[in-house]
Order: C-alpha cells, then structure tokens, then sequence
C-alpha cells in the first residue's frame, strides 16, 4: 500500500466524505487524513499547517460547490500559498457545466500543482489512481 | 420767270435772287447766276459766265449734259439730285431744271435752281435705317403694330400683326374680325370690355390673352392699346400686338415644374432644408416645419440654429454644418440624436451635402433628414424582447445544471454507498451505510420537492395577479411570526404607505415577505438586537418596497453574483439550505418584477423589491 503523509478532504457533504475516507483506508496507507467542510475552513487550516512549519496535505480532495467559499475559491487562494511541493489536487463534482471544465483548465496552467478533475460518484480504482505516487 | 432780254436789265436783281439760280443758253453756257449760286460752288463770276455749265461739274455728274438736253428738247421741268463732295462732307445738292422762254414762248436756255438738301438727305437715310431696325426688331420679338381709326371705323395692322394672326399681307381687317380671333371666354371678354372703354372712356389696356389664329392655333398674346387724341376729340386707337407664346408655355412649364418640386419636396417624408454659409435657412418643407412646430414652412426662412435649438444642440450644428461647407465632404445618413426645444429627443439620419458656387466654394448646404424614432423605437423593443429571451434561455440552461447537479450528486452517494454496503462484512458499518442512504434518500425527496417548486413558479403562469395592500400584508406575515420574532428579540418597523397597493400572486407575495423577514432576523450581528425597516417608494411608474436589516451584512463583491443561486450559503449556520432566496427571487421574476440587494459586511442588508403592475 502506498505510504502517505497526510491527506486532506474539503466536501460538505458528510456522505462523500465519508465515502472517499472509506475508499482510502482500503488503498493507501495514511494516518493523517482531515476533512473540512468548506473551502474557509481548508485554506485557514493549511495556512495554519504552514505557520506550525507542519507538513501540508499531499493530496487534497477538493468539492466545488460549497457554501461560505467554493472550490475555485479555495484554489485561487492555495495557489497563492508558498508552497515548495508539488501538491495533487483531485476535483471531485457533480457539475457537467463546461463553464466549471473550463475553469480546471484555467487553474491548471497557472500552477504547478497537478489538478485533475472528476465526477461523482468516485470508485474505488479512482483513488488508488490518485493516490499512486507517480507526481 | 424773267423771260428775254429784260434780264440783261434785270441783272442785279438776279444777282440778288434769294435762291442759288443759274442761267444757261441753249448752248448750256453760263449766262447768269446769282451770288448764292457762286457762294454755294464756291466759283467766282469770271470763272462761270461763258463757261458751258456741264463741263464745271464734269467731274461729279457726267450724264448733267443728257438730263439738260433732256429737259430742254421735252421742255419739261425736271428736278435731280447731286451727290457732291466737299471739304467739309458729304453734300447733297437737288437741281430745278426749267426750261428758260422768251417772250414769244421760245425756249432759249434753262434756269437751274440749286438747293443743298444734305440736311434732308440724312434726316431720310436716318429714317429709313430706323424704320428698318424698327422692322427687325418688330420681326423677331414678333411685336406688330395697329391703329383703329375711330372716324372712319377703319383697322391697319402692320405686317407683323398679320403674320401673328396667320392671315395673307392682303387680308383686310375690321374692328369685328379683330376681336373675332381672341378666344371664345375670358380673352374675348377682356378684349371687347378693353376696346369699349377705350372708346367710350378713352383708357388704354395692356392684356395678357389668347387668340385662334387664321390656321387654327391658340397662341398667347400681348395686347396693349393706347387712345389717339385731336384737339380733345378721340381719334383713334393705336397698340401693339405681340406674339408671347413661347414665353408663356415656357413660363408655364417653369412653374409647373417649380410645383412638381415643391410638392414633391413639401409631401416627402423626410425633413428637407436648405441653408446659407450662416447656417440660416432659407428653404424648409412641411415636415421640417412640422417637426420644429411651425404651422407654415416660410416662418422658419432666415432662422439659423440657435433660435431653433437649445445652446447645446445648436453649437453641435453649427460645427456639423461648418465641417461640411469647410471640407466639401458631404455627410450621408448619419445617425444623430436631436432635442428639440420641447425636450423631445428624435432620432434621424442625417444627410448634409454641400452647395457649391461657380467658383467651387460652399455658399450652403442641403439637409435631408429621416426621422428613425420610431423604427429605433421598434429596434429598441426588439432589443429587449432577445434580452429577455436569453436571459430566459440562460435561466433554463441554469436551472438544468441545477437539476443535474443536484440529482447526480444524490444519485452518486446512493451508488457509492451501494458498492460499500455490498462489500462490507461489519453489521455495525452496515447500520451505518443504511443509514446514510436513508438519509441520502430524505435529501433527495427533498431537493426534488424544491425543483418542483421553482418549476411550479417559472411555469404557473395561471395563478392570477391581484391588487393587494401592501402594508396589510406584512402585517399578517409579522403576526405568523411572532413566536419566532419573540424569541430572536427582533422589532419589525412597518413604514409601507397605508394605502399603497401592489399587483401580485397572494400566496407569493407571503412567501416573498417571510422568507426576508426571516432571513433579515436569523442572519443577525450576535451583538445587536434585530430591527427590519419596511419602507416603501416608487420609481418609473412602479412600487418599491425596502428591507433593511441591521445583520451581519454580505460581502457582495465575493458572493454577489451567487447570492439568489440555488443551494448557495454563505453564513455558517444550522438553518442555511439556500434555497430560500432562489425561490424568492423567481416568484418576483415570475410576477415581472425584480430584486437588487446592497450590503455592507457588519452593518446589515437591504434588499429592494420593485413590482410591476403589468399583468
């Protein structure tokens, strides 16, 4: 089982969260897995982790639709953050709005974390993908 | 008549003769002649006496030989003319030739009388050059002449009046021949009436009328005639008759052309105007007038643009106007927007063109305007009519993501937690996964009542707009309220107008009044108490009613564009679904009105309804 640091879960939708930690613990091994419920909440925690000089999350899964501060928001902020690795972050949606597709695009060539994009429902095979350590 | 030889003893009194007299013998040698003879040839009396008179004027008149022999064999009288060249001139001398008796009867010379006629001569030859510059000028402006000799009840008409009248030179005519040619009607009137008070009156006339000539032909003509007096008594009547045919069809067909313009210009429906170097007009048609609101188009002649327009406007003219009449380049169907000084805006494309001088300078220019308001107008309604459209198409597009979005993400946790309940060996985490899709499923049912509420408003255009009182009505939702307002300690303020009435869906418009009354409350400043301002107002012709909080504001800038969107939340709290404010928002599209917010972060919120009375 691939060996991870630390993981992160932004959704506010517990059954989601519930769902992908459970895929989790089935193909990675990770001891540190946290979850927020809107982007505010993930962002202040990370920028927190950064501060105490604690590592931040390897990977993140990130919702769009969120209240208090979206996905997009979220990103917009991450990206600004000095951070020296390079971080994968899983988009998960329901959307099928190619105006949210476009967006990932936009996001991916002003970064150098690796973002990619997914729809509900995510499988089992799906995260192990995400979770390989190939970045 | 001296005759014989008492002449030799009349001598002196030949000499003396008052006239310029020679006396020649059958010889035609000199014998006497007097001093006026001699001063007239200048020829003293030696050079003359004895001399054969033919041979002193040799030179001037060659045949003077034949004419005396002539006259002295025929015993005739005879007078000639000499053609003679002085210092001074020309002179024209007429001789008197008679035959010189004796007192038995006996020719025995001639007696030639000389006199200088020269002065006469010219007076003829001027005369005649008039009479025939007279006749050109008679001939091509085709002026005849007549005289009406009242005593002798006798009409001439010159050569030219005949011509006119078509008739051969010998055709005679009588006063009733002449008025016979005027045409049947008002001519013939004219002229008869004109003739009688010429004659009984003795005023002349000067008529502009219509004759049938000889051939048949209806000509126009001037006629003028003057009465002729003697010592008192009306002789005559004398005029001129001239042929104005061509001038009057030509000036008729002027005029008829003029016409054809004017009306063509004055029944266009564009404004047509002509102005000078200064701006001033200085020809306007009908609708130009109609649209600057004067009741005849010759009012405006001489007005330039200041006394036309506002200030504003008539500077933006005169610098228009001045470009083009600079530059020469005209101006084709520009789009201008005028105010006209009523405060009416029209909307005309404009077209200005430069009038040019001989020398190529602009001395004006000539606008055509087309009034477009209307059709602007039509566009405008067009506009609006795709504005709405698409916004209404955006809307479905949206309210589609809604619905795919929110059923794919249930249907996607029914799935996953599907594939985990098949997999999974624990009864404990079994309960747990039935009890997440239970709960999955409650969600579901719900979002799905919610859609069908936005469908139910955005489609239930049956459900009939009412007049409703207003301030009524927040009373009756504050007093469904009131355990929930007790408990937040909240203070409504009800400043809607008494009476102001507002046409809308009963059921939505509590729903609407609510739904802000308690977002108002629950999104409170934990700090403050909760005061809800009800105000009203009203703006273009519609009802605004105003909802201030004293909450915890919305930072707009962030959340503005997400604020009326479904399943959108921005405060932390336990009761948020966003919801709420989506279905609001619709029923108030719904019933044609509309919802703007402003809000600042810690301050509060105010939202404010405008509806619209349309049905």
């Amino acid at each position: 089982m691939t060996k991870i640091n630390s993981i992160c879960i932004i959704d506010d939708d517990p059954i989601t969260v519930f769902g992908v930690r459970k895929m989790l613990s089935l193909v990675v091994d990770c001891d540190n897995i946290s979850s927020f419920v809107n982007g505010k909440k993930a962002i202040d925690g990370i920028k927190e982790q950064l501060n105490e000089n604690d590592s931040i999350p390897e990977i993140i899964f990130l919702d769009i639709n969120m209240p208090i501060m979206d996905g997009w928001q979220f990103l917009e902020e991450f990206i600004a953050l000095p951070v020296k690795e390079n971080i994968r972050i899983n988009i998960i949606t329901s959307s099928i709005d190619a105006f949210d597709k476009d967006k990932w695009e936009h996001y991916q060539k002003r970064t150098d974390h690796l973002i990619t994009y997914n729809h509900k429902p995510l499988f089992k095979k799906q995260i192990a993908e995400i979770t390989k350590k190939t970045f | 008549m001296p005759k014989g030889d008492h002449i030799d003893t009349n001598i002196h009194l030949i000499k003396q003769l008052p006239s310029a007299t020679a006396f020649v013998n059958i010889d035609f040698e000199v014998v006497y002649a007097s001093d006026k003879w001699m001063e007239l040839y200048k020829l003293k009396r030696t050079e003359v006496v004895g001399k054969r008179i033919d041979y002193l004027f040799t030179d001037s008149n060659s045949d003077l030989a034949d004419t005396l022999n002539d006259c002295l064999s025929k015993q005739v009288d005879k007078t000639f003319e000499e053609f003679n060249y002085d210092p001074t001139g020309k002179k024209w001398y007429e001789w008197s030739c008679n035959p010189w008796l004796d007192e038995q009867e006996n020719v025995i010379g001639l007696i030639l009388t000389t006199e200088d006629v020269t002065q006469q001569k010219l007076t003829e030859t001027n005369l005649g050059r008039l009479r025939s510059k007279l006749e050109i000028i008679s001939e091509i402006g085709k002026i005849g002449s007549w005289e009406y000799d009242i005593v002798e009840d006798k009409l001439i008409w010159c050569s030219v009046t005949k011509k006119i009248h078509e008739i051969s030179d010998d055709f005679v005519p009588n006063i009733e021949d002449g008025i016979g040619f005027y045409k049947e009607g008002y001519s013939k009137n004219i002229i008869s009436m004109a003739v009688h008070d010429a004659i009984s009156g003795g005023s002349g006339w000067s008529e502009k009328l219509q004759i049938v000539t000889a051939k048949g032909n209806e000509i126009w003509v001037r006629s003028n005639g003057t009465p002729v007096y003697d010592d008192g008594k009306l002789i005559a009547i004398r005029g001129t008759f001239q042929d104005i045919n061509d001038k009057v069809l030509t000036e008729t067909k002027t005029k008829a052309n003029e016409k054809l313009l004017h009306t063509l210009i004055d029944n266009l429906p564009l404004n047509i105007y002509i102005k000078d170097t200064e701006s001033r007009k200085i020809l306007v048609n009908k609708a130009e007038s109609d649209y600057l609101g004067f009741s005849d188009p010759s009012e405006l002649l001489g007005k330039s643009n200041s006394d036309l327009y506002d200030s504003d406007i008539a500077e933006q003219l005169n610098r228009e106007d001045q470009t083009i009449m600079d530059t020469l380049v005209p101006m084709i169907n520009k789009e201008s927007s005028i105010r006209d000084k009523s405060g009416k805006t029209t909307t005309f494309l404009v077209s200005k063109i430069p009038l040019l001088d001989e020398n190529g300078h602009a001395n004006g220019l000539v606008g055509i305007s087309h009034d477009i308001s209307e059709l602007k107008q039509k566009e405008e309604k067009l506009r609006n009519l795709v504005d709405v459209a698409s916004l209404q198409n955006k809307k479905l597009v949206n309210f589609a993501h809604i619905v795919s979005h929110n059923l794919r993400s249930h249907t996607a946790n029914f799935s996953m937690l599907l594939e985990f309940l098949i997999d999974e060996k624990s009864e404990e985490e079994k309960k747990n996964i039935i009890r997440m899709l239970t709960n999955a499923s409650d969600n579901l049912m719900e979002t799905l009542e919610n859609l069908n509420e936005v469908v139910a408003i955005n489609t239930n255009a049956g459900l009939e707009k009412k007049p409703t009182n207003l301030n009524k009505k927040i009373e009756t939702v504050q007093q469904n309220l009131t355990a929930f307002l007790k408990s937040h300690n909240a203070t409504i303020i009800n400043d809607v107008e008494e009476n102001v009435m507002v046409k809308v869906v009963p059921a939505y418009i509590e729903s609407i009044l609510m739904n802000f009354m308690t977002n108002a409350v629950k999104y409170k400043e934990p700090n403050r108490k909760p005061v809800v301002e009800l105000s009203s107002g009203h703006q273009n012709g519609m009802t605004i009613l105003s909802i201030k909080d004293n909450g915890l504001g919305i930072d707009l800038k962030k959340y503005g564009d997400k604020l009326f969107g479904m399943y959108k939340t921005f405060h932390q709290h336990k009761d948020s679904r966003g919801i709420g404010l989506y279905i609001t928002k619709n029923q108030i599209e719904a019933m044609k009105g509309r919802v703007v917010v402003c809000s600042e972060v810690g301050k509060g919120t105010t939202f404010k309804i405008y509806f619209n009375d349309e049905d």
